[in-house]
């Protein structure tokens, strides 16, 4: 019997969400940081969706969000024209970093030591974490406003997006190797160090390009403006969201679109796959995140994967209950699927109400 | 031949979302699954220990007490004392899993009979009912 992909709603924001982040694979799984207008920040568990904390301190909407290796620091970039560092674990705020217009960018370094921060005043800067006090290192170049800034090469190279160029920079000299020009505006930047991949959105095009040479790999047109994609770890997908509210998914090595998801009420900011590839996250204007499964049906996390046959119901301890799951903040009423002759009684979701 | 029917992959739960009253990063939450490495600290007392275990058995106890309670609350007429000195009274139907929500039928409130409401426990003094 073919399974429908649920999504899993994680609700908490009031505002658009604008990025997110996935941590590496820790000892305790692996996170989840959303920026979001509303200027709170959140840390979630990855496989789940469950919140684990909101970061507050910003005064002003969270551009970028990201959290490093281990996920025991994040780093957030913000409208109030600065940047933060914080301790991802007890959600203290370990820095501020001034700057001198909106932030839009941040990364870590691999060792952590070192954040990267892009934004509005067209300048990349390298802040030293052990030396918090020491005046930052600037990179200037860009013409107009950074929208995405990343380490690449093993952090001995720095990736940077603006309007219509992505440049590269070496790191030790910080001038500028190579750049690229676009036609149109660039959307969004991701980084695959596995195979120094750079995957780059622009109008309805997802392009992929090597992250060394900047040299063109291959690229696919989307139905809709895309705002956001990310490649699976593996290469074998991709996943792209944008402006007609729908996910897209690729198979990277053909083209070919293989499934497409309505469920956002609004654009889709950014897509992400989590470390593991298992499942993939994205943010948009209607203030959700929401977690796909990359193989539909697979038991992983919150999915639960139901052998034909099985009656679902067995298996929870009051079977009375099933009826009136309610989640307040987004208002999703599980209701009893009226059962056909064959299939069985499980949970089926009707559309959301936006609270 | 038609198009099979699809089922939507079940879900054991929804994702839980911000509790509301705290910022979060519970100090047990995220680190409980794994045992924390106490590479040096072995000076911590027996008695100590199980004072701790103690406390987590009887807070585990109270837990299921009170679930418990809320299983056989399910159909019954219940009233609730709410802000400002009001009293409702309706057929408890469900919480959510943080219990921020009650999910009640029949609410009689002083300006109608509600079919089917969503009671905020923030708005909820208390409440009883009659088992």
């Amino acid at each position: 019997m073919a399974m429908r992909q649920t999504p899993l709603t994680c609700s908490g924001h009031t505002r658009p969400v604008v990025d997110l982040a996935f941590s590496g694979i820790t000892p305790y799984g692996y996170f989840l940081i959303s920026a979001c207008k509303d200027g709170k920040p959140m840390l979630r568990q990855g496989d789940t969706g469950d919140w684990i904390g909101t970061f507050l301190g910003h005064k002003g909407a969270v551009w970028g969000a990201t959290l490093n290796k281990d996920a025991t620091k994040a780093a957030t970039a913000a409208a109030d024209f600065t940047a933060k560092v914080w301790d991802a674990v007890s959600g203290d705020e370990l820095m501020t970093l001034a700057h001198k217009h909106i932030v839009k960018t941040v990364d870590f370094t691999q060792d952590s030591n070192y954040l990267l921060t892009g934004g509005q005043d067209k300048l990349l800067r390298i802040y030293d974490l052990n030396k918090p006090e020491a005046e930052p290192k600037e990179i200037s170049g860009h013409t107009s406003g950074i929208k995405k800034a990343l380490w690449c090469s093993e952090d001995k190279q720095i990736l940077s997006a603006d309007d219509k160029t992505v440049r590269l920079w070496d790191h030790a000299t910080m001038t500028e190797v190579k750049s690229l020009n676009f036609n149109m505006s660039v959307s969004s930047m991701e980084y695959i160090p596995e195979g120094e991949i750079l995957v780059i959105t622009y109008g309805r095009s997802i392009a992929f390009h090597s992250a060394v040479s900047l040299d063109p790999i291959k690229s696919f047109e989307a139905p809709a403006t895309i705002n956001s994609a990310s490649l699976h770890p593996e290469k074998e997908f991709l996943v792209a969201g944008g402006e007609d509210f729908k996910l897209y998914k690729y198979d990277y090595n053909s083209g070919e679109e293989l499934e497409s998801y309505k469920g956002h009420f609004g654009p889709i900011h950014c897509v992400r796959f989590s470390p593991d590839g298992e499942l993939y996250a994205s943010g948009s204007e209607d203030g959700t995140l929401r977690l796909w499964q990359t193989v539909v049906g697979k038991t992983y996390g919150l999915w639960k994967c139901v052998l034909p046959g099985k009656n679902f119901y067995s298996e929870l301890p009051n079977s009375k209950m099933h009826g009136f799951f309610c989640h307040f903040s987004s208002l999703i009423l599980f209701q009893e699927e009226i059962a056909s002759e064959n299939s069985d009684s499980i949970y089926s979701s009707t559309p959301e109400v936006k609270a | 031949m038609q198009t099979p029917l699809t089922i939507p992959v079940p879900v054991l739960r929804l994702p839980r979302g911000p509790d509301g009253l705290s910022r979060g990063f519970a100090p047990d939450g995220r680190r409980a699954p794994l045992k924390p490495e106490v590479p040096g600290i072995q000076e911590c007392p027996i008695a100590q220990e199980s004072a701790e275990s103690q406390e987590q058995r009887a807070r585990a106890n109270l837990r299921e007490r009170y679930l418990r309670s809320l299983l056989a609350m399910v159909g019954r007429q219940v009233s609730f004392t709410l802000h400002e000195g009001v009293h409702v009274a309706a057929h408890f139907g469900a919480t959510d899993l943080d219990v921020a929500n009650f999910y009640v039928s029949q609410l009689q409130t002083p300006i109608g009979v509600q079919a089917e409401a969503l009671l905020r426990c923030s708005d909820i003094i208390s409440y009883t009912f009659k088992p």
